[in-house]
């Protein structure tokens, strides 16, 4: 179509073309990055760049920044949200152009090449008395493959639960007091509902990704972060744990081509009997799918590891920034424990800071299912890891699941399917 | 000088804003630049790259697919439509304005309604598996080539309303005075169609080809999301500009090779574009 | 035909076409705690609510987005129907050297893929010190090659008669052009004026990545706010949809009488 495809949203996308020819580079790149403790005033105007909370929590980042300036007059801070889509190209254009802003909200695979470019500043260089002051699983989420130093401020973190639908376990023979707690047992509750339910009812919508590897215990990468593992032998039982499910219909057909949300809406749409999730969903299921929410289990996530999965977010400062000192004393505020306990109080969400987790709403279980997930969630978090690497872009998740989808289609085995992931995968993170 | 008074404005734009940027992507295209950095000159080896891709001529295939499968329906359907809608009867602005809905509905909802009409558990296999038609389900979103053929569908339903007004337009050129004169002659409907309406808009009819051949060629919604943003499985419906997304995507993605690919690509269309008038130039 | 046969066909395509829309209308009416992902799915709102809407406006100031989008869009009607109307005029109705090559840079510019160029019309955008501006957001949209080949196409459909005689009166070419040429071709301006204002207006990326100040951002931004990070509420974001679209549906009604004009009509008024 001629006219504007509204997905370019959706897609993240901008490719590049810079006024480049000559090897002046499309990025600012290369300045050198801050060494050594950053001093200087706090003082003057600086930008913090948030994804997608303005519409929702204006009045707590509004309240943050009016008490920051208030305790740093002469300060003045300036709010830029962006919208739920099209992050990584924003991001991109900025730092094409040396205008990232300030103060920024990273992930840690969005931290990753700007890392590289040297684009942010190293946090044990620039403030070396922070690192005491959070979970130190959070800190190394953003401590970069071959490094010892962290370039973001963990912010907050996620982890979910396994939601279930007791309904259709108990419909198909299962005992739905007896959820999985591993992926063998996921394969043969998967099984005995396949075939009970003659095919009509799956259990899964997805192939695994790269955190379902990491929680089988397969070694993702090797201890330098430069070569991808995935395909040792613990990792071709695992795809091989899934073909079995795909073959009796355990696994939704749509799981070749399924990502994360797509299989949320079938669970929502009670077509698969159990999904990973987050603790914020119970709300959307109250809300979207009340059907669903009636006959809704909780479970604890499946892991041979004992270590559940953490998705992380964190505050990264500009190296271009002109003012340094201010960008990393806000950012540090912000994420500081006081700040984060609010802030996850509203959000369902859960602290990075040290000790903050010891705070009794993370930590009483009133009977609400509210505050059981909750509660689960954040013991949880103490063992928590982001499995996912910081290296793993999205391309190479498509590869992987390209060539799971391969195996699941008996076109190639488990073996060859993830030789030729990793063999790929390593060659774009050499490029 | 006058007539480059007249083409001043669009020709600035054009120059300025499409032209002299697409010009750095053909630099590009020989340097291995990413995203963020890199731009060494490397020759052809992007090129020489893309041959040895075998993402690369499963995209170009279904690309070229894409265009022999959708193009014929664009050209007729929203002419039949255009003709049908033409005329003044009761409540047709009505039905003009629902016509154009699809085009103006956001392409999201659009495919997640798609989606679940041909899901595997969709409204479609319900009913035929209901009237006993089909014993399990047809594969309208997972098998490689029901989904590129699904994917078509949602194009041609899209485009019937956006060509229906560019026709609409076109037609709105022929004079009604022609029509009488057949119609006194005792022209019937059909005869009229072809002897007086076709010859008219037979410049329009060669310009949706063209137009929708380009679109064609370049489809990235449909696919994209009929599949889950994945291309299909194993990625065997990927299309061009999916590849052109994928490998130029994001912080990390390869500015270098997605710059060949999209030269590639804009060639590619050129030619089409060629081959288009061309054929029309031959058969009139 | 006879006119129950068209009604029937009409219907036919009616059905076809509307099912999505009225879906998201649908949903946008739906009240909290619906099953909005039944299976199968409920049509009609069991407890229809306009509540959405006004929550939209609550969550975001959908107000000040829309006022810069139509800034935006008015821009780009403006100057794709004039700009367009005259490069179409040039290249179809007049006889010049290098012609030829002005028509071979449009067509040239259709066929640039536009994602590849994006970061380059970004940093020239800042190097003239226009980001953060809708000036920006216009620019490089402000004259599409697409329309100027369909305002080619429309000029070079009309019989000569008519300019020619007004030659023969001595009136130049602008004249010809603004009196007898563009009131014949209303049908495909309008057509140009309803694909850019729909393409200015449905657009993210661009404005995205060019606008900084959220004060300045149009309302397909806006709209993207309600994709909530956490729990996004389906309903809000249909009802988002709905009110980006109906200006399109509107403008779409109050356009479509002039795609039915005759060529004749408009030249014997001029």
């Amino acid at each position: 179509m001629q006219q504007v495809n509204r997905v370019r949203r959706m897609a993240a996308v901008v490719l590049a073309a810079g006024l480049m020819a000559s090897g002046c580079g499309l990025s600012g790149g290369g300045q050198a990055p801050a060494a050594g403790p950053a001093d200087g005033q706090v003082t003057g105007t600086i930008s913090f760049q948030t994804w997608n909370l303005r519409a929702k929590y204006s009045d707590y980042f509004n309240g943050v920044i009016k008490k920051f300036q208030v305790e740093h007059p002469g300060t003045t801070i300036t709010w830029l949200d962006q919208p739920a889509d099209g992050y990584a190209d924003k991001l991109s254009a900025d730092a094409s152009a040396n205008a990232l802003p300030d103060v920024v909200n990273l992930s840690p695979d969005l931290a990753f090449p700007l890392y590289q470019r040297k684009l942010l500043v190293d946090l044990d260089q620039a403030v070396p008395d922070a690192v005491k002051e959070y979970l130190p699983g959070a800190w190394q989420g953003f401590v970069m493959p071959g490094q010892r130093d962290s370039y973001s401020f963990p912010w907050y973190l996620n982890t979910g639960p396994v939601f279930y639908n007791k309904k259709l376990f108990a419909d198909n023979g299962l005992d739905p007091a007896k959820p999985p707690r591993t992926y063998t047992e996921l394969r043969d509750q998967a099984l005995v509902l396949a075939a009970k339910s003659q095919g009509a009812v799956a259990m899964f919508g997805q192939t695994p990704g790269i955190e379902d590897f990491g929680l089988y215990g397969v070694e993702l990468m090797n201890p330098q972060g430069t070569k991808f593992t995935f395909n040792s032998a613990k990792g071709v039982e695992l795809t091989e744990l899934f073909k079995q499910m795909y073959d009796v219909k355990a696994l939704l057909p749509e799981a070749l081509t399924a990502t994360y949300t797509g299989s949320g809406k079938k669970f929502m749409a009670q077509q698969v009997a159990l999904s990973s999730g987050s603790a914020y969903d119970l709300k959307n299921f109250k809300t979207d799918a009340p059907g669903l929410y009636a006959n809704i289990g909780i479970t604890t996530p499946m892991t041979n590891t004992g270590k559940a999965n953490m998705y992380l977010q964190g505050v990264s400062v500009s190296a271009n920034s002109k003012n340094k000192a201010t960008a990393l004393a806000f950012a540090r505020y912000v994420t500081n424990a006081e700040n984060q306990l609010a802030f996850a109080k509203i959000v369902t969400i859960f602290p990075s800071t040290t000790g903050t987790l010891n705070d009794p709403y993370f930590t009483t279980d009133d009977g609400t299912d509210d505050a059981r997930v909750r509660v689960a969630a954040a013991k949880q978090l103490a063992t928590a890891v982001n499995y996912t690497p910081v290296s793993f872009t999205d391309q190479m998740k498509s590869i992987l699941r390209n060539e799971l989808a391969n195996v699941m289609l008996g076109k190639s085995t488990a073996q060859q399917a993830l030789d030729s992931a990793v063999a790929q995968c390593n060659k774009l993170l050499a490029a | 000088m006058t007539p480059w008074l007249f083409l001043l404005p669009g020709l600035l734009v054009t120059l300025l804003f499409t032209v002299y940027p697409f010009v750095n992507t053909a630099v590009l295209s020989f340097t291995d630049a990413k995203v963020l950095g890199g731009g060494a000159f490397t020759g052809l080896a992007n090129f020489s790259k893309m041959l040895d891709d075998p993402l690369f001529w499963v995209a170009l295939r279904n690309s070229a697919l894409y265009v022999v499968g959708v193009v014929p329906f664009l050209v007729i359907l929203p002419l039949l439509l255009a003709l049908l809608v033409q005329r003044h009867i009761f409540g047709m602005a009505f039905f003009r304005a629902a016509f154009f809905t699809p085009v103006v509905a956001s392409i999201v909802v659009i495919s997640l309604i798609w989606t679940w009409l041909l899901d595997s558990r969709g409204l479609v296999n319900n009913v035929l598996s209901v009237l006993h038609v089909i014993s399990s389900p047809i594969p309208f979103l997972t098998d490689q080539t029901l989904l590129l053929i699904s994917a078509m569908l949602v194009t041609i339903w899209r485009g019937l309303g956006y060509y229906m007004i560019v026709y609409l337009a076109a037609l709105a050129n022929v004079p009604r005075e022609l029509h009488e004169a057949a119609e006194v002659d005792g022209a019937g409907a059909v005869r009229r169609f072809f002897s007086v309406t076709v010859p008219i808009i037979r410049p329009t009819m060669v310009l949706v080809g063209a137009l929708s051949a380009v679109a064609a060629f370049r489809v990235f919604s449909e696919v994209y999301l009929l599949s889950g943003t994945s291309g299909g499985p194993a990625g065997q419906d990927t299309t061009l500009v999916m590849l052109i997304r994928q490998v130029g995507t994001g912080l990390s993605g390869n500015a270098g090779y997605a710059s060949a690919l999209s030269l590639v690509l804009f060639a590619l269309t050129l030619g089409l574009l060629l081959v288009t008038l061309r054929l029309n130039r031959s058969d009139s | 035909m006879s006119r129950t046969v068209r009604y029937v066909l009409l219907l036919a395509v009616f059905l076809i076409s509307i099912g999505p829309f009225l879906w998201q209308l649908s949903t946008s009416l739906k009240g909290i705690g619906e099953d909005i992902y039944a299976n199968p799915p409920q049509f009609l709102p069991a407890d229809p609510t306009v509540s959405n809407y006004s929550r939209v406006a609550g969550v975001i100031p959908v107000w000040d987005f829309a006022l810069n989008s139509l800034i935006v869009a008015v821009a780009n009607v403006f100057s794709n129907c004039v700009g367009a109307a005259m490069a179409g005029y040039a290249l179809s109705r007049m006889k010049f050297r290098g012609k030829r090559y002005a028509l071979l840079a449009f067509i040239l510019a259709l066929l640039v893929p536009g994602e590849t160029i994006m970061i380059s019309q970004f940093l020239m955008m800042r190097s003239a010190g226009l980001t953060d501006t809708l000036v920006a957001v216009v620019l490089p949209g402000a004259v599409s090659a697409l329309n100027v080949l369909l305002m080619r196409n429309a000029f070079a459909a009309l019989s000569n008669e008519v300019e020619d005689a007004a030659m023969i009166d001595g009136a130049n070419s602008w004249q010809r052009f603004a009196r007898i040429a563009v009131p014949s071709v209303k049908g495909t301006i309008a057509v140009v004026a309803i694909f850019s204002f729909m393409f200015s207006w449905d657009d993210f990326l661009w404005p995205l990545i060019v606008l900084r100040d959220p004060g300045n951002y149009t309302l397909t931004i806006g709209l993207n706010y309600l994709q909530g990070t956490f729990a996004s509420d389906q309903r809000l974001v249909a009802a988002g949809t709905i009110i980006a679209v109906a200006p399109l549906i509107a403008l779409f009604l109050a356009l479509q009488r002039y795609f039915f004009r005759g060529v004749g009509e408009g030249a014997v008024k001029g």
